[in-house]
């Protein structure tokens, strides 16, 4: 929707929520993914449940993915709306070692497809992939309900770091892509903000703003997660 | 628990009055304190004043026109500027008065050139409060340091003006108002800016950091200006959501930490100060005016909570810890105006900045909070139904060492300041109480005494009633006259006794005697005494008289007050005086009768023995036993009296029925003095003077035995 700052502006902001039930690592997934690529940082110290990270897309494209960490508990998902109001993108995230989680997932999907429709990127994660051998949910059976849903599939293990990366970087993909087709397709658009942003947020004044700001990209991202924005 | 919050959840700043004095300020005065306020009151009303006059010198004097800032010389571009939220106010009125001054200035003209530099001078100065309120001031000294060129600062602050403008002219516009639109006018002013900043040519040269810095400061200008408009609008349901929500969370008082399953730890002094803090943020949220600090508030609510939850978790907090953290936070704090804050955060905000950024995920958590907090229900907080409910209504308390170490403090607390009432009450109550024995101890004396005083003049004035003793000759007399005369005759007769025995007075009575001798009154006489004597009776001595029981007549009893002043009037005396001319004279002795009854009002006098006494004494005297003794004396002196002179009373004849009569009856010649007393004065008003002077007289007799009767003559 209006996720980004501005269309002409240099990055482009993207933001994910992470979904499902408690105790399936939702917050060890984002905490091993930004462990890892910023060794020390700080913010994570504090806290897992907010996130933003600077990626470079493939085209050289910046973008800064946030990455909303959601309460898991039962007694709150009444209040997913809220958190997915808005976003580009959702991580399902289920262990495979606990069929009430992945039933849990249909639940989000289903929710997810009706209030969002197709304009969020889906992907179901399962995780814990180092307890293989207590798994309940076949890959294949995962992977066929990701297909009829319209998802992407991935299998993680935070614990072992197995995927993760992986994980972030499809999921940058994904709403790359979305961004793109809501672009030419966004006729119907709430605000006329997101109808204003859309002739000139194309490609072109994108890529010529991230050249100029390339130097200045650099400290300012820096400055940006020192302060978590 | 909140009211033990150890932060003030407004910095001290704040609160000062926005001139900088020192005082405390106070919203309903801008902001100012009452002494600053009426200051500036002050001022502007005088600017007003001024500037009429003024608007006036200057259309006249500078026939071009133009816009007030221009004229004055105050007005550096870069101050006027800074207050985008005057500019539309100010050229409203202005946009008016040309019209309704044009015909002024001429007649301006005619101010001397001293004047008119002294009305300058008075122009220049009001102007000068107008400019700085300490925001304004601010938003200047942001707007200068922005690092963009000044046509670009220049575009930006007619933008901030225009978007200013529109909100304003929508909120003025009589149609009916929707919060929606107004939103959507100002995230498309967003939109709009946004895309200035990024693509106008004048803001070419400036980074992006400094392009998202002027995009933040135009919302922030026009927020804090529309801040009391847009906030909470009329027209939108917001207070009462508010208050529903506040009524809410008031009922969920009793929700602890381990009902959500958070990890505070409440009993620890250190999480509890970090609560503490985490509150003193979460309230503080209301007493920002943009958007952005509201956000930044809240950010820094929710770092003290993951500080908290660092502290107890360990590690760094998911959201599954934190949430919960939240939500006890907001239910903990109850903040004020917590929906009118959400709804204008995400109203009017750039619609960017609550989708995402940490600011936007706080918010969001914390509108979650408030949604789980309105939809809370038994379940989401894993707890049966009934009891939920029952804690809900408050039937049942829940308890925890933190919960009720406060309420044992608050109760500790009203105990005392109930004990101290208390007190209070006790001594009022004792003071009330001696009041009231002292009072009762009064009454009693007070009735000791005069019981006393009574019963001491009765033992000395002992009223003993004799019977009547008429002489038989009178008897005789009287029984021609009735067989002769008339019942109203005999009537008039009646009130004439009545009257002259009412008073006790023996001179009246002794003249009324006379009368009725003239008139042959007889049996009639007697019963007419004895209802006299009654009425004094029951006027003077009341129940305590021993009237009652020395009175045998039962006739006694239809004696009042009423039937001794009826027949008195004028007009009843005067139908009777012209019936015959016995009654007429009767009637002109009635009317020295009735004179007596105004006169001497000594009624009360127990008998006809007390006439005897000095007039002037008559009444006060009843109870000085001086007195007493002297009526006492005197009350013997009518007896040897009477047997000497004419003066004998009915009265006296009632008191003492030894004394021989016979001397007292004679006095039939008296008649026709008595008519020309009459005549001497008018008829209406009888002779006053006339008989109180006869009575004087009769008076001086009566205490002087030793005069005889002639002398009334």
């Amino acid at each position: 929707m209006s996720s980004r700052r501005t269309g002409a502006g240099p990055t482009l902001n993207f933001k994910a929520v992470l979904l499902g039930e408690g105790c399936v690592g939702k917050t060890s997934l984002v905490l091993r993914y930004m462990e890892d690529k910023f060794n020390t940082q700080h913010l994570s110290t504090l806290q897992a449940s907010f996130v933003t990270k600077k990626v470079t897309l493939p085209d050289e494209q910046r973008a800064q993915l946030n990455i909303w960490d959601t309460a898991g508990q039962e007694r709150f998902h009444a209040l997913g709306p809220i958190y997915y109001r808005g976003s580009d993108g959702a991580l399902l995230v289920y262990d495979i070692t606990d069929q009430d989680s992945f039933q849990k997932v249909k639940s989000w999907v289903r929710e997810l497809k009706q209030m969002r429709g197709s304009e969020i990127a889906l992907i179901i994660v399962g995780n814990k992939t180092d307890l293989e051998d207590q798994r309940a949910i076949s890959y294949e059976t995962a992977l066929r309900y990701a297909q009829t849903v319209g998802a992407q599939y991935v299998e993680t293990s935070a614990k072992e770091n197995e995927g993760v990366n992986e994980l972030f970087e499809l999921l940058t993909q994904l709403m790359v892509e979305h961004y793109g087709s809501k672009q030419q397709s966004d006729t119907n658009a709430l605000r006329l903000q997101n109808s204003r942003l859309a002739p000139n947020a194309g490609a072109i004044s994108i890529s010529d703003d991230a050249e100029a700001d390339q130097e200045n990209g650099h400290a300012a991202a820096a400055h940006r997660s020192c302060c978590g924005i | 628990m909140a009211n033990r919050a150890p932060m003030l959840r407004i910095g001290q700043q704040d609160l000062k009055c926005r001139q900088g004095c020192g005082f405390y300020g106070n919203t309903q005065f801008d902001g100012l304190c009452s002494k600053c306020f009426r200051e500036r009151n002050d001022k502007q009303r005088k600017k007003q004043r001024a500037s009429e006059d003024h608007e006036a010198l200057y259309t006249g004097a500078s026939s071009a026109g133009g816009t007030m800032e221009h004229k004055s010389p105050q007005h550096s571009l870069s101050l006027g500027r800074a207050k985008p939220k005057k500019q539309p106010e100010k050229e409203q009125p202005h946009n008016e008065t040309p019209t309704a001054s044009s015909t002024m200035p001429r007649k301006k003209f005619t101010v001397p050139a001293v004047l008119q530099k002294t009305l300058k001078n008075k122009l220049a100065v009001p102007q000068q409060p107008r400019v700085p309120s300490a925001t304004e001031k601010q938003f200047m000294l942001q707007l200068r340091q922005l690092r963009i060129p000044d046509d670009a600062k220049r575009k930006l602050k007619s933008e901030i003006q225009r978007l200013d403008h529109e909100i304003r002219k929508y909120m003025n516009n009589n149609s009916t108002k929707n919060v929606d639109e107004l939103s959507d006018l100002v995230q498309n002013a967003y939109t709009r800016v946004a895309d200035i900043v990024h693509n106008d040519q004048r803001f070419e040269i400036a980074t992006n950091e400094d392009r998202d810095s002027a995009i933040d400061f135009f919302e922030k200008v026009v927020m804090t200006q529309n801040h009391n408009l847009l906030f909470s609008p009329y027209f939108t349901t917001d207070e009462e959501s508010d208050i529903k929500v506040q009524k809410r969370i008031r009922q969920l008082s009793w929700i602890t930490a381990k009902h959500l399953d958070c990890s505070i730890d409440e009993v620890n002094a250190e999480a509890r100060d970090l609560v503490y803090n985490a509150i003193s943020e979460l309230v503080g949220i209301d007493s920002y005016y943009s958007p952005q600090e509201k956000l930044l508030c809240t950010v820094r609510c929710c770092r003290h909570i993951f500080e908290l939850l660092k502290r107890s978790t360990g590690g760094p907090a998911s959201a599954d810890d934190f949430l919960p953290a939240l939500i006890f936070v907001v239910l903990k704090a109850n903040p004020v105006r917590l929906h009118s804050n959400l709804n204008f955060v995400n109203r009017f905000t750039n619609a960017s900045r609550v989708m995402s950024g940490e600011g936007g995920y706080y918010f969001t958590n914390l509108c979650s909070a408030i949604a789980f907090i309105e939809n809370l229900n038994g379940e989401s907080l894993s707890i049966g139904a009934e009891e939920f409910d029952a804690l809900m209504s408050g039937e049942q308390t829940y308890s925890t060492p933190w919960e009720s170490a406060l309420l044992a403090c608050e109760s500790l607390h009203l105990i005392s300041e109930n004990m101290k009432c208390m007190e209070q009450l006790q001594k009022r109550n004792s003071v009330i109480a001696t009041g009231i024995k002292d009072f009762e101890r009064e009454l009693i004396e007070f009735q000791r005494e005069v019981t006393e005083k009574v019963d001491t003049v009765m033992a000395k004035a002992p009223l003993t009633l004799l019977p009547i003793k008429t002489p038989p000759f009178l008897i005789s007399q009287a029984r021609a006259h009735l067989s002769q005369d008339g019942v109203e005759a005999v009537a008039g007769h009646y009130q004439t006794n009545l009257l002259s025995g009412g008073l006790g007075q023996h001179q009246l009575s002794a003249k009324s005697k006379e009368k009725e001798l003239a008139t042959h009154e007889d049996s009639h006489l007697e019963a007419a005494h004895t209802l006299a004597l009654k009425d004094t009776s029951i006027g003077s001595v009341g129940r305590l008289s021993p009237l009652h029981q020395n009175l045998p007549q039962p006739d006694q009893l239809f004696a009042s007050p009423i039937f001794n002043y009826t027949p008195f009037d004028a007009v009843s005396l005067l139908e009777e005086s012209s019936e015959n001319g016995d009654v007429l004279m009767l009637g002109s002795e009635f009317q020295g009768g009735l004179t007596n009854i105004n006169y001497d009002f000594d009624l009360s006098d127990q008998s006809g023995e007390n006439s005897v006494a000095d007039e002037s004494k008559l009444n006060l005297d009843e109870f000085d036993p001086l007195v007493q003794q002297r009526q006492q004396i005197a009350s013997t002196v009518p007896n040897s009296a009477a047997e000497l002179s004419l003066l004998d009373t009915t009265t006296d004849s009632l008191i003492d029925c030894d004394v021989p009569l016979a001397g007292a009856l004679l006095p039939s010649p008296l008649k026709p003095e008595v008519a020309n007393y009459r005549g001497f004065s008018n008829f209406d008003i009888p002779s006053i003077s006339c008989n109180t002077g006869d009575f004087s007289s009769l008076n001086q007799d009566v205490n002087d035995p030793g005069v005889p009767a002639p002398s009334n003559k």
